[in-house]
């Protein structure tokens, strides 16, 4: 039953799935570490950015252009989150608010429901499916579906892009600075509640374009965010809550520890090897392996 | 009365505490203020009040006539009334070089990334912090901090006033001599300061006058010596009279 071949195939697309796992990591931890809050609403911006690349692709610029439509998808939820962050979530900051958790949480799943209810009420409860005109690819040896060799490169294009904007732009600059002392930013003169909506809307972003690359395997419907959610939840666990690098790994890891738990023991189980290693790391290491102890601003 | 920094009145309450009971100071542009009082006199509050962290409960504050009462920090700051704490705020994870910088851009600065590079290079040299301009913030000690914090202050172009709370508490001679220095060169270039310190002797030496607040209110204003004299001050400090 055992093969090489077998091994590095598992270890390969356990490292092309992570990636993908790692964007709606990163877009979770990053939101929490400028505005200080969960958004348990990260599957719905995963869902609305899958449903804007079906309708572009579909009604718009056709399966040829489906990687203009990528781009549409993700400034599309980009957009949609920084027009949304000034009114729902600003609040918590701006004025003074005893309770800042409860306030993001209840605003947020409310988000959540809000948005699946307004799929359904749009779209149906339907499945629906971008097309591409990605052929079947060759990994090394291996072929591979090309709309999921795709979307890996992809993210791994956007993680690219990512890094270039936090370490070598301004804006960067300045969102590491909040992320570290918020009213040190702001007596440096920097405008964080700005700041607030750019995280915001970049973390949306990058589940938008997920949802976007992950619309033709894993299909659009209503709730598609849900599994995609908790696996990003899963590496803020492995990989520490408000860590960026802990993000990645934690998601190629998870990836990785899927596939393999898939290929050699048992397929039906896939979801459930991940939940083994979070256990793990909650017994090993209970704040995550890039995790700091008690981090609270 | 004109000054560049006038507050009004300026009250702030906690519960049933007043913290800053109508406070009325004047700033002359160009002087280096001391602010003085036993601990509790509502002197932090009173930096809070005025830069933006907290708002008042009622009264003004203006800078340079233009009435700044209840803008955000980021609006103070960008009007030119800058700040440091009284534990050195630093982005601990950015390097020495990258705390200087994030005010410099933050400001609504027209001059370009080369002038905030040699400014930042000259106050690297001055404040001895250039050995360190690569290191994370948070391996510099406490007085490196202070120093940094108010350098990261001295980057923004056009600043009219600088508050500094505490600036010398807790930092060796040396550190603290360059923190004068500091702030003396800037003083002469334009910069008014108003210094919250417990340090008597820093204060006679750079404050021309100082205010004294007690339990949240200006108790007296003028020349330290002068001020030391009074007994209502010195029975504030001590508990008791001296004689």
């Amino acid at each position: 039953m055992y093969s090489t071949e077998l091994l590095i195939q598992t270890l390969i697309s356990g490292v092309m799935i992570g990636v993908l796992y790692a964007l709606m990591a990163l877009g979770i931890t990053f939101i929490y570490s400028i505005v200080r809050m969960i958004n348990w609403a990260m599957g719905e911006f995963y869902m609305l950015g899958s449903y804007i690349q079906y309708v572009v692709v579909a009604y718009a610029l056709g399966r040829n252009y489906w990687w203009l439509a990528i781009i549409v998808s993700t400034a599309g939820t980009f957009l949609i989150g920084y027009l949304l962050e000034p009114i729902l979530i600003k609040p918590m900051h701006a004025r003074a608010m005893e309770r800042r958790d409860d306030y993001a949480t209840v605003v947020t799943i409310a988000l959540l429901l809000m948005l699946r209810s307004l799929a359904v009420a749009i779209g149906g409860p339907y499945q629906y499916r971008p097309e591409t005109n990605l052929p079947i690819m060759w990994v090394g040896p291996l072929p591979m579906e090309g709309a999921r060799v795709m979307a890996s490169v992809f993210a791994l294009v956007a993680l690219a892009l990512f890094w270039l904007v936090i370490s070598k732009t301004w804006i960067g600059l300045a969102l590491r600075a909040a992320a570290q002392n918020r009213v040190a930013a702001q007596t440096s003169g920097v405008d964080v509640f700005r700041l607030d909506a750019v995280a915001f809307a970049i973390g949306v972003a990058l589940a938008g374009l997920a949802g976007a690359l992950l619309a033709p395997l894993f299909l659009v419907y209503p709730t598609n965010g849900a599994v995609t959610t908790v696996k990003g939840f899963e590496i803020i666990v492995i990989g520490g809550l408000g860590s960026i690098p802990g993000a990645l790994i934690g998601g190629v890891l998870l990836g990785v520890v899927e596939s393999l738990g898939a290929a050699f023991i048992s397929s039906p189980y896939q979801n459930a090897y991940g939940f083994v290693l979070v256990l793990l790391i909650l017994l090993i290491r209970p704040y995550g392996l890039f995790g700091e102890r008690g981090r609270e601003a | 009365m004109t000054g560049i920094l006038v507050t009004n009145g300026l009250t702030k309450r906690y519960g049933g505490l007043t913290a800053n009971d109508a406070v009325a100071m004047t700033l002359a542009a160009g002087e280096v203020r001391g602010l003085i009082g036993p601990n509790g006199a509502g002197k932090t509050t009173f930096v809070n009040v005025i830069t933006g962290i907290e708002r008042p409960d009622s009264g003004e504050v203006a800078l340079d006539g233009k009435a700044i009462t209840g803008l955000g920090p980021h609006r103070i700051a960008a009007r030119g009334l800058v700040r440091s704490f009284q534990v050195a705020r630093v982005f601990g994870n950015l390097t020495v070089r990258e705390n200087l910088m994030v005010p410099y851009f933050a400001s609504e600065q027209t001059s370009g990334t080369a002038t905030g590079v040699a400014r930042m290079v000259e106050l690297l040299r001055l404040s001895t912090l250039e050995p360190l301009a690569d290191a994370p913030a948070k391996s510099l000690s406490g007085g490196q901090r202070m120093l940094l914090q108010a350098c990261a202050g001295f980057m923004i172009p056009g600043v009219k006033v600088h508050v500094l709370d505490e600036p010398f508490a807790g930092i060796n001679p040396v550190v603290k001599d360059t923190l004068i220095e500091l702030i003396l060169q800037e003083n002469r270039s334009g910069a008014t300061f108003l210094i919250v310190s417990h340090e008597m002797d820093i204060i006679r030496r750079i404050c021309p006058r100082v205010t004294v607040m007690i339990a949240g209110k200006v108790a007296a204003e003028g020349p330290l010596e002068e001020i030391a004299r009074r007994e209502d001050v010195v029975t504030a400090y001590l508990g008791r009279s001296l004689q």
